[in-house]
């Protein structure tokens, strides 16, 4: 088992380094020059100046110097992990230095932080509320195969999972926010307000509240199907038979039998959906307003702001390599016909 | 399926009791004082408002509201529109009209000397009693603190350019000089002068001065120690301010100081502000800001101060922000603007709930010529492009009807529009399909690919007018230097199989009436002038093909500055590009933009070479002829440089540069480098508790605000 990790490490710091590079190549072939725009209100304000047009080619030359794009691709990317001087200085991730946000002007690290943790925050709400209702929804609904509560969850499951969130987004800001007046329609606190503590929780919560909802709503329909369809198919197993036919009570041929044979794909998605948490929904945050990591990687994005985006891909590297590894193992505790020992 | 709806809605509710939820409180708001609530909406006889407005941007505020957007590319317009509000007692300020005035408040007395040299010295004197909001008095070194740090080697290292007093004598010196030990350069920064403690001295370069040189002096105070660091003073023993060594201290090869003019800049706590509200709260994590009145403002440069308690400035989601104005989310919606988005918000204003307010944008959408290869460098081209457009009609459709069409570079609410628009003289490009034939007749443009006479209604490559280029035409290179692109010209995105190609008949070019348009994705404008121009009738019957093709914002500026690392592949491709453009003041200065010197392709949009400029060119250095003396010595035919130069640098008076700007904008209207689609009208949509809010296009909702007053306050 420790042999195995310890190979898995070591492949997924191969993959690491050679995604790295991939994505650094591909961001360095967008036709982009941070040096140009950011000399761009510098040629502004040269324009009157006898020496304007000269003094700003001098500006975007120490900018290219300054930010390494007058080197080649392999140098900047050196230059990104610190292992290369990039205008005659290492500083580079070895060093600490995660990247730097042009459009904001600051570390990267600075500014994800906030929007990462109002990520985390919501996500993790949004993940317990989604798996709390359809794994028991999912459950009941292949226990009661065929039924009209099977059917008419097949049917809402079915619509829920085909309505884009933007569209459950605008529906239930109208009835929630706008009709109900139960929510507030967008941001994340009151206006103007100064609480601590517990109220602070219930304004927060207050205002992530129909985003929470949405957010679950959109999550019920592939969730309650995988879970039904994977309880189906344990039910049907001649084990199941086997231990109906010995007199157990049928909760614990439910929940003790059938589920335990039916977790091993469920167990990749509620895995999936943990490690899930760091990813920010880009609809729900740009509609409701919300500080979040969805937003801040398609606006880095759209402004080419590519250092914010390459750590958030990074980022997401890492934690999609470790949950695979997790699943791994989870698969072997789940089953242990599957366990690994090598 | 009962279950299931159950089991929503227990979800829901669960959430809703966890956060104390119910619809009565939903959109109250707090005080900071207590946390208590007060309600926003109640039956009109008794409302009892707080005093309290919730201002927005689409944009998020990033905590940049000391010096927003420095030395960087743009800045947020949220963190500019905190600064706006925190930032006060400039020398001048721009008003309603986006004039510069002198500011009463501040300002006790004020001069203006022409030297000897040929430069120009302001001196101002502030008035004593001025103070931050921590009480600390204003003197005139605080308002040289910031062009002395941003000047200087110091800033330079900071990774910023450190050209913030170029304009001014002796900046040259002042920046190469590195501290004590310096090789070069001069400690004194000799064009910038304490007289004594309320007075300061600019000059200004000769080279550099000009009509809007009095805008110098428009410094605005800081304390010394935010953008200087701490512990540094500001000196001056005769020959110009200097800094005090300690500004200089290095750690290693790196400057102290530098690190700490970066980390003031996000300051909210440390350091007083100026202007009328300072920033009580600043919450990054939900990128909010509660500014409340600053106690010790004295009010603008008309005196005013606000009247606004406490002002909080949220993010404004475009797509629900009329519902966030209804559940009192945000009590003004700014710059709405579109037809469809215009009539929602206007059905909302009943003037008891609702009110608004609009202007004319001071700016408009635009299709932009460029003007030194293919068909685009004709005049009649442009012109005809002009005539085939149903302007009118577009801006109708675009605006929903609120909007106009212009017809050159400028807005109605220009005090320079209003003081000539009697007597200036523009050519109508109203619709007309057959002007647009005529004038491209008239332009030479009688040919098809044999070299024979067009006929209309051909198929193929004749489907085109084509134009026997002169030599000089066919061998003209470009602004950057790019020779034989007429030669070689062709139409790209070539959809339909026919490329259309300057073709050599004996020895002669003909080029094809052939435009290539770059429009930008996602954009309504580029869809709707896809129906009206790249398909429309109008153009084929003339003679003219438009080709489209589409990009992002990026690739379109690579190629209008036609930088290689920006997507442009080394040829001119585009002659076409729709786009926008606005202004934010008055100050209106487009010398060097048409500029035959190459030098200055970086400063040309359109790449316009007035003929009348080669003819008759402008020398900084020569004679400052009047414009009536320019115009007899022309011949009547002054060239976009020429005029652009001399409003700038020959007018001295109001009335003088009114007049260049007169010329300026008919030369522009005759050679149409742009073509003016929309300019719209922007509706400020408010809530009816804010009264005396009035904006303009050049004094926005950050501004205007300070003139208004919550109902009973």
């Amino acid at each position: 088992m420790g042999k195995y990790v310890v190979k898995r490490l070591a492949y997924m710091l191969l993959v690491l380094v050679i995604l790295s590079f991939v994505m650094f190549f591909v961001y360095s072939l967008i036709p982009f020059d941070r040096a140009v725009a950011e000399a761009d209100t510098f040629k502004q304000g040269m324009k009157n100046n006898p020496n304007g047009p000269q003094l700003y080619q001098e500006r975007i030359e120490q900018l290219r110097r300054e930010l390494g794009t007058d080197q080649n691709v392999f140098v900047r990317y050196l230059g990104w992990l610190g292992l290369g001087p990039i205008n005659g200085k290492y500083n580079g991730i070895f060093q600490g230095n995660w990247g730097y946000s042009y459009e904001y002007d600051r570390p990267v690290t600075q500014v994800l932080a906030e929007p990462m943790k109002n990520t985390v925050f919501i996500n993790i709400f949004a993940t317990i509320f989604g798996l709390g209702i359809t794994i028991p929804l999912g459950i009941l609904c292949a226990t009661k195969r065929g039924s009209r509560l099977d059917t008419g969850v097949q049917v809402a499951t079915i619509v829920g999972y085909s309505i884009p969130v933007f569209i459950i987004s605008i529906v239930f800001i109208w009835l929630f926010a706008i009709k109900l007046g139960w929510f507030p329609v967008s941001g994340m606190k009151t206006p103007g307000s100064n609480f601590t503590g517990i109220e602070e929780l219930k304004d927060r919560l207050y205002y992530m509240a129909l985003p929470l909802i949405v957010m679950t709503f959109s999550s019920l329909g592939g969730m309650t199907r995988y879970t039904r369809a994977a309880m189906s198919e344990a039910l049907s197993l001649d084990c199941i038979r086997t231990a109906r036919a010995k007199g157990l009570r049928e909760r614990v041929v439910v929940y003790s039998h059938a589920f335990r044979n039916a977790l091993i794909p469920i167990i990749t998605m509620v895995i999936g959906w943990f490690t899930g948490i760091f990813y920010g929904s880009i609809v729900v945050e740009n509609i409701f307003g919300l500080n979040g990591v969805g937003r801040i990687y398609i606006m880095s994005l759209n402004k080419k702001d590519f250092e914010v985006v390459l750590l958030l891909q990074m980022f997401y590297v890492v934690i999609g390599l470790v949950g695979n590894l997790v699943v791994d193992l989870a698969y072997g505790l789940a089953d242990p016909r599957v366990r690994v020992n090598k | 399926m009962k279950k299931f709806l159950a089991l929503l809605l227990a979800a829901v509710m669960c959430l809703g009791l966890l956060a104390g939820c119910g619809p009565k409180d939903s959109g109250e708001s707090t005080p900071p004082a207590d946390n208590s609530t007060a309600p926003s909406e109640a039956p009109a006889s008794q409302e009892v408002f707080e005093n309290k407005v919730i201002l927005g941007d689409t944009t998020e505020l990033g905590g940049d509201f000391r010096f927003p957007g420095w030395g960087g590319s743009s800045a947020g317009a949220s963190d500019q529109a905190i600064w706006f509000l925190t930032a006060g007692y400039a020398a001048m300020e721009s008003d309603q009209g986006g004039a510069y005035q002198w500011n009463q408040t501040v300002v006790k007395d004020h001069s203006e000397k022409d030297n000897d040299d040929g430069s120009r010295t302001y001196t101002v004197t502030i008035k004593e009693g001025l103070k931050f909001s921590d009480g600390s008095p204003i003197t005139a070194k605080n308002y040289l603190a910031e062009v002395m740090a941003f000047s200087s080697a110091v800033c330079v290292q900071a990774s910023r350019s450190g050209m913030s007093g170029q304009s001014l004598v002796g900046f040259s010196d002042y920046n190469k000089y590195t501290g004590p030990d310096s090789a070069e350069g001069a400690k004194e920064f000799s064009g910038v002068r304490l007289l004594d403690e309320y007075t300061y001295e600019l000059t200004v370069a000769p080279e550099q001065v000009s009509y809007f040189s009095y805008t110098t002096p428009a410094l605005y105070p800081y304390p010394l120690a935010l953008p200087l660091g701490d512990g540094v003073d500001i000196m001056d023993d005769g020959n110009g301010c200097y800094l005090t060594e300690n500004f200089y201290e290095k750690n290693g090869d790196e400057y102290v100081k530098a690190q700490e003019m970066l980390d003031n800049r996000y300051d909210v706590t440390k350091f007083p502000f100026s202007g009328p509200y300072v920033i009580s709260e600043w919450d990054s994590g939900t990128s909010q800001a509660t500014l409340t009145i600053n106690p010790e403002y004295q009010g603008n440069f008309e005196g005013q101060k606000p009247s606004i308690e406490t002002i909080v400035y949220t993010r404004i989601i475009s797509e629900t922000q009329l519902a966030q104005l209804q559940s009192g989310g945000v009590d003004v919606l700014a710059n709405i603007t579109g037809g469809e988005e215009t009539k929602a918000a206007l059905a909302i204003v009943d003037g008891e709930k609702f009110n608004e307010t609009h202007y004319q944008r001071a700016g408009y959408g635009k299709l932009e010529f460029e003007c030194d290869f293919g068909p685009t460098m004709f005049q009649e081209v442009r012109q005809a492009v002009a005539y085939l457009l149903n302007r009118n009609e577009f801006c109708q459709t675009f605006t929903g009807g609120y909007g106009v069409v212009v017809d050159g570079p400028y807005s109605p609410d220009f005090s320079m529009w209003q003081a000539v628009q009697d007597e200036i003289d523009l050519i109508d490009y109203s619709y007309s399909p057959d002007t647009a034939i005529k004038v491209l007749e008239e332009g030479g443009w009688i040919y098809n690919s044999k070299g024979e006479p067009y006929v209309a209604g051909a198929t193929g490559v004749d489907a085109v007018r084509y134009k026997k280029l002169t030599a000089e035409e066919a061998n003209a290179v470009t602004g950057d230097g790019t020779e034989g692109v007429n030669k070689t010209y062709e139409s790209v995105a070539n959809t339909d199989g026919v490329t259309y190609k300057t073709v050599e008949i004996n020895g002669e070019y003909y080029m094809p009436l052939a435009i290539n348009w770059f429009g930008t994705d996602e954009n309504t404008v580029t869809d709707m002038l896809t129906t009206s121009l790249a398909n429309s009738a109008d153009v084929a019957a003339a003679g003219m093909v438009v080709r489209s093709t589409r990009g992002d914002f990026n690739m379109l500026l690579g190629n209008i500055y036609r930088d290689s690392s920006m997507g442009y592949a080394g040829t001119p491709l585009y002659g076409l590009y729709n786009l926008a453009t606005g202004w934010n003041s008055a100050v209106y200065d487009y010398s060097w933009n048409w500029s035959l010197d190459p030098a200055y392709f970086d400063y040309s949009s359109n790449k316009v070479y007035d003929e009348y400029d080669k003819a008759f060119p402008y020398d900084l250095n020569g004679e400052k002829l009047t414009y009536e003396e320019a115009m007899e010595a022309s011949g009547g035919k002054l060239g976009m440089d020429y005029l652009s130069m001399a409003m700038v640098y020959n007018a001295v008076t109001e009335d003088e540069y009114n007049q260049w700007w007169m010329g300026y904008i008919e030369r522009w209207n005759e050679l149409m480098p742009d073509i003016p689609l929309y300019s719209n009208y922007y509706y400020d949509v408010y809530n009816a508790k804010i009264e005396n809010f009035h904006t303009s296009p050049f004094f926005n909702q950050n501004r205007a605000i300070i003139y208004a007053n919550v109902k009973g306050f």
